[in-house]
């Protein structure tokens, strides 16, 4: 099958899928589009001339054999289960979110808890900066235990300029996307109370280290964490999803509460259900994530943010080279 | 197996290693000359410790003969040494199974296994008779045996039991029969056909020879693909995805997976052919012993190399006839019991199957499991993707495991010994106390009574949760019921009881075995509010960093 006669399916109809659609549809891959509501299909389908808009997933799934769920993490077992009326094993779904669900089950496993769909892509790093839309390198990473899942995505943007990094570990590429965006709420909260560049970069360092560990425990690889889906992902100026998780750390810090801040922002904010969750299981397994259980605190109003930075801040390094070395 | 499938397979498998070598050649992955050239050089090394001199002696000419032919040999006549090679391997597996030796020992009914036993020693089958043991009233088959039979009709079943004894694949064996099944056919070890004896009824009961210190990757391949055919051929296998016995006593939890993926393989050929029932299944079963023939030889190797046991063990319980028999006779005298637990099945690819063999979704839904193994439209082998397909039906079967296994009253009793000497020695590393003893030895019989009882009560939790089995005693009795049968137990066997009874007292008098039993309930996380460390690392093959 050649590029030219390939058809791939989105189901989700935010801003991912509209950037997803664009690339797609400029590699020459026929792009079938479902979205839950009727008015962001309208929407969608005035604004992508060449995305055949369907009503059913049953649709946009014909005659695919690629999925994206461009979903949020806590809505994509509630889309992989439509999903699975259709979903056969040779299928291959990637998805882009950068959270967990409840129970912190991690983006594949909701997919899998769904369908019959082995061939699970996770897609990670500075993905952001396709949304660029220019001409210069645009890198992502694919992590998927399947080499034809990251064979396929890689044969996808085959011509254009993004460029796909592959790792098997699904695990610590969906790790490190979500504590991510944990670590974007604290250095909001950080910038907010006008903290400084040193505390944004012991916030990022401190965020990273404790993906770390928790992505290793999870079973997740160490060098997953020092690479692009890691390091990578945080070098990077910040962009839309990122920004949000900022102002909506900044609006927590300045005073106002969680349901206020959310309101603030468009889109969906998947670090504040990734720090709760991210806590509890801190505690179920005993693995030591004081920023992650310092952001959960602060999100609920348990603490005050001042303090609990202060407090982060004030944490020896010792830990982080224990969380590294340590299984 | 019948003498016309034997011979087609054999002609069939050689054909096939030579295709696919030469494939591999022509696209430059592979060499011919290097092939050979491997299995001259793993085969003349290992023939170097081999102590039979008339075997040396055959298997060298026939390894130098090749080494000769080789070298003057065109790149078509390699290929054709290859076959050879092939060949001379493929033959020294495959059983050869004679269905009229399996109805004379099957019409001898309960027996059997006696008859196996005894088999060991001519001369005790005399002198025992007429008081053989049996098996009856000593094995439980129980679980899934209907959905099983029912999959048998269905296709193919690869019957994947948890492996702690020798004895593992006669009982198996037997409870096949229980079951009404035709005889499967598994892999031993070559160890366990050195009596000429019980070799020739394994071998006539459906046992292939596995010889575990060939290295040659060409006779891994060989073996497989071995297994491939009888599978296509609709030969139900039994393999041990453990490969080896559990040196630890817990349960399996990292299987080895090469045999198990030759399921996909021979899906994907089904399909190729168009046979009319092409599917493959794969069932879990779970023995659980009260007492383990082999306990104190298997745990004194996980403690001697932690890690590096040694694969292949020759001189254990199991080659001492007189042991065998003592053990089967005493254990058979006690109101003991062995289950055979039979799980649901799965299909290659992890997915449960219902009993129409059709394969579910999580949420219920019927899948058509060929599209698994679709590449351009048509079914083809994929060795990553196939790897990982099997790797999750590795992770499925251990699920299975811990779920089937029946906890027995020695692995309560030792767990319960052991937890209060790992208190009454805090900070002591694990392997000390069990090697020296601790400073305070014995612990309290009241004590014991307690942790029992704490114990009894997280088990029939996770028993109603569907977590695990519970043996009778275990899942009705008293704490005070469940000592007295464990410790009954410990003291009828072993060279030395694990643990004995003196007056309000109890004495850990092996505390290896003792450890070697407590095992069997790594992996429920029993301790999780006591703060006590697991003993053994997730992996249940080396013991947990800084268990103490």
């Amino acid at each position: 099958m050649t590029s030219t006669t390939m058809k791939a399916t989105i189901l989700g109809g935010g801003r991912m899928a509209q950037v997803l659609s664009g690339m797609l549809l400029r590699t020459g891959v026929q792009v079938q589009l479902w979205a839950r509501r009727e008015e962001v299909r309208n929407k969608l389908a005035a604004a992508l001339k060449d995305v055949k808009v369907c009503a059913t997933v049953g649709e946009a799934c014909e005659g695919s054999r690629t999925v994206f769920l461009t979903v949020p993490a806590n809505a994509l077992a509630e889309v992989s289960a439509l999903y699975g009326d259709h979903a056969e094993g040779d299928h291959v779904v990637l998805h882009a979110a950068r959270g967990v669900a409840e129970g912190f089950v991690l983006p594949h496993q909701a997919i899998r808890s769904q369908c019959c769909v082995r061939k699970v892509g996770a897609l990670g790093g500075p993905l952001y900066t396709i949304a660029d839309g220019s001409s210069r390198p645009l890198v992502a990473v694919v992590g998927s235990r399947f080499t034809e899942t990251v064979e396929l995505a890689r044969r996808l943007v085959s011509g254009t300029s993004v460029r796909i990094h592959i790792t098997s570990d699904i695990v610590g590429v969906e790790v490190a996307g979500a504590v991510s965006n944990v670590t974007a709420l604290a250095v909001g909260m950080a910038d907010a109370l006008d903290l400084g560049e040193t505390a944004r970069g012991v916030l990022m360092t401190r965020g990273l280290s404790e993906a770390t560990r928790l992505g290793v425990r999870l079973g997740a690889e160490l060098s997953t964490f020092s690479g692009l889906a890691g390091v990578g992902d945080l070098i990077p100026r910040p962009v839309s999803s990122m920004q949000r998780h900022r102002d909506v750390g900044a609006r927590v810090a300045q005073g106002a509460t969680l349901e206020q801040a959310l309101a603030s922002v468009q889109g969906c904010v998947e670090g504040v259900l990734t720090a709760f969750e991210g806590a509890a299981l801190s505690r179920r397994l005993g693995v030591k994530l004081p920023l992650v259980c310092a952001v959960d605190q602060i999100l609920r109003g348990e603490t005050q943010p001042r303090a609990a930075l202060d407090e982060i801040l004030r944490l020896d390094i010792e830990l982080e080279r224990e969380s590294v070395s340590a299984r | 197996m019948r003498q016309e499938d034997q011979e087609r397979i054999l002609t069939e498998l050689r054909s096939r290693l030579v295709r696919d070598i030469g494939q591999s050649a022509d696209k430059g992955t592979t060499r011919v000359d290097e092939v050979l050239a491997d299995s001259i050089y793993h085969e003349l090394r290992r023939l170097k410790d081999e102590h039979d001199r008339k075997t040396r002696e055959r298997e060298m000419e026939f390894w130098r003969g090749i080494q000769k032919r080789m070298r003057r040999a065109s790149d078509r006549a390699q290929l054709d040494l290859v076959g050879e090679v092939a060949s001379h391997y493929s033959r020294e597996i495959a059983g050869y199974f004679d269905m009229r030796v399996y109805r004379a020992v099957t019409r001898a009914g309960e027996p059997l296994l006696a008859m196996l036993l005894n088999a060991m020693s001519p001369k005790r089958l005399v002198q025992s008779f007429p008081h053989l043991p049996t098996l009856e009233g000593t094995l439980t088959v129980q679980g899934e045996t209907a959905h099983l039979r029912r999959l048998h009709e269905l296709g193919t079943v690869i019957l994947v039991p948890t492996h702690v004894s020798n004895m593992d694949s006669i009982i198996v064996g037997y409870a096949v029969w229980k079951m009404g099944l035709p005889p499967f056919l598994y892999g031993a070890g070559l160890n366990l056909f050195s009596n000429p004896i019980l070799g020739y009824f394994m071998r006539n009961l459906g046992a292939y020879t596995v010889d575990r210190r060939k290295t040659d990757p060409l006779y891994k391949q060989v073996l497989k693909e071995y297994a491939t055919l009888t599978l296509e051929h609709e030969y139900d296998n039994i393999f041990f995805p453990g490969g080896t016995r559990c040196r630890s006593g817990a349960i399996e939890r990292k299987l080895k997976l090469g045999l198990l993926g030759t399921g996909i393989s021979a899906y994907v050929n089904n399909l190729k052919r168009g046979k009319a029932q092409p599917k493959v299944f794969v069932v879990p079963a779970t023995l659980s012993y009260q007492l383990v023939l082999e306990a104190e030889t298997l745990i004194d190797d996980f403690l001697k190399e932690v890690g590096k046991s040694r694969y292949i063990i020759t001189d254990d319980e199991f080659s001492k006839p007189q042991r065998v028999l003592d053990f089967a006779k005493q254990l058979f005298n006690l109101d003991s019991r062995i289950f055979f637990t039979v799980g649901r099945g799965l299909d290659p690819f992890g997915n449960p199957v219902d009993d129409d063999g059709e394969s579910l979704d999580p949420r219920g839904r019927r899948v058509d499991t060929s599209r698994y193994v679709m590449l351009n439209g048509q079914p083809a082998e994929h060795e990553q993707r196939d790897a990982e397909y099997t790797r999750e039906v590795g992770n499925k079967l251990v699920e299975s495991y811990l779920e089937d296994n029946v906890v027995q009253c020695t692995n309560v009793t030792a767990r319960a010994i052991l937890t209060l000497m790992r208190r009454q020695n805090p900070g002591m590393d694990l392997v000390r106390l069990i090697r020296a003893g601790g400073k305070v030895e014995d612990v309290e019989l009241l004590a014991v009574y307690r942790e029992v009882e704490r114990l009894l009560m997280e088990l029939r939790g996770l028993a109603g949760r569907g977590g695990v089995r519970l043996g009778p005693v275990v899942d009705h009795g008293t704490a005070e019921d469940v000592v007295a049968d464990g410790l009954r137990h410990f003291a009828i066997y072993h060279t030395e009881a694990a643990a004995t009874r003196r007056g309000d007292r109890i004495f850990p008098t092996d505390r290896a075995l003792l450890f070697y039993y407590q095992n069997r309930l790594e992996g429920y996380r029993l301790e999780r509010e006591e703060g006590i460390k697991p003993a053994l690392a997730p992996d249940h093959k080396s013991l947990y960093r800084g268990a103490a």
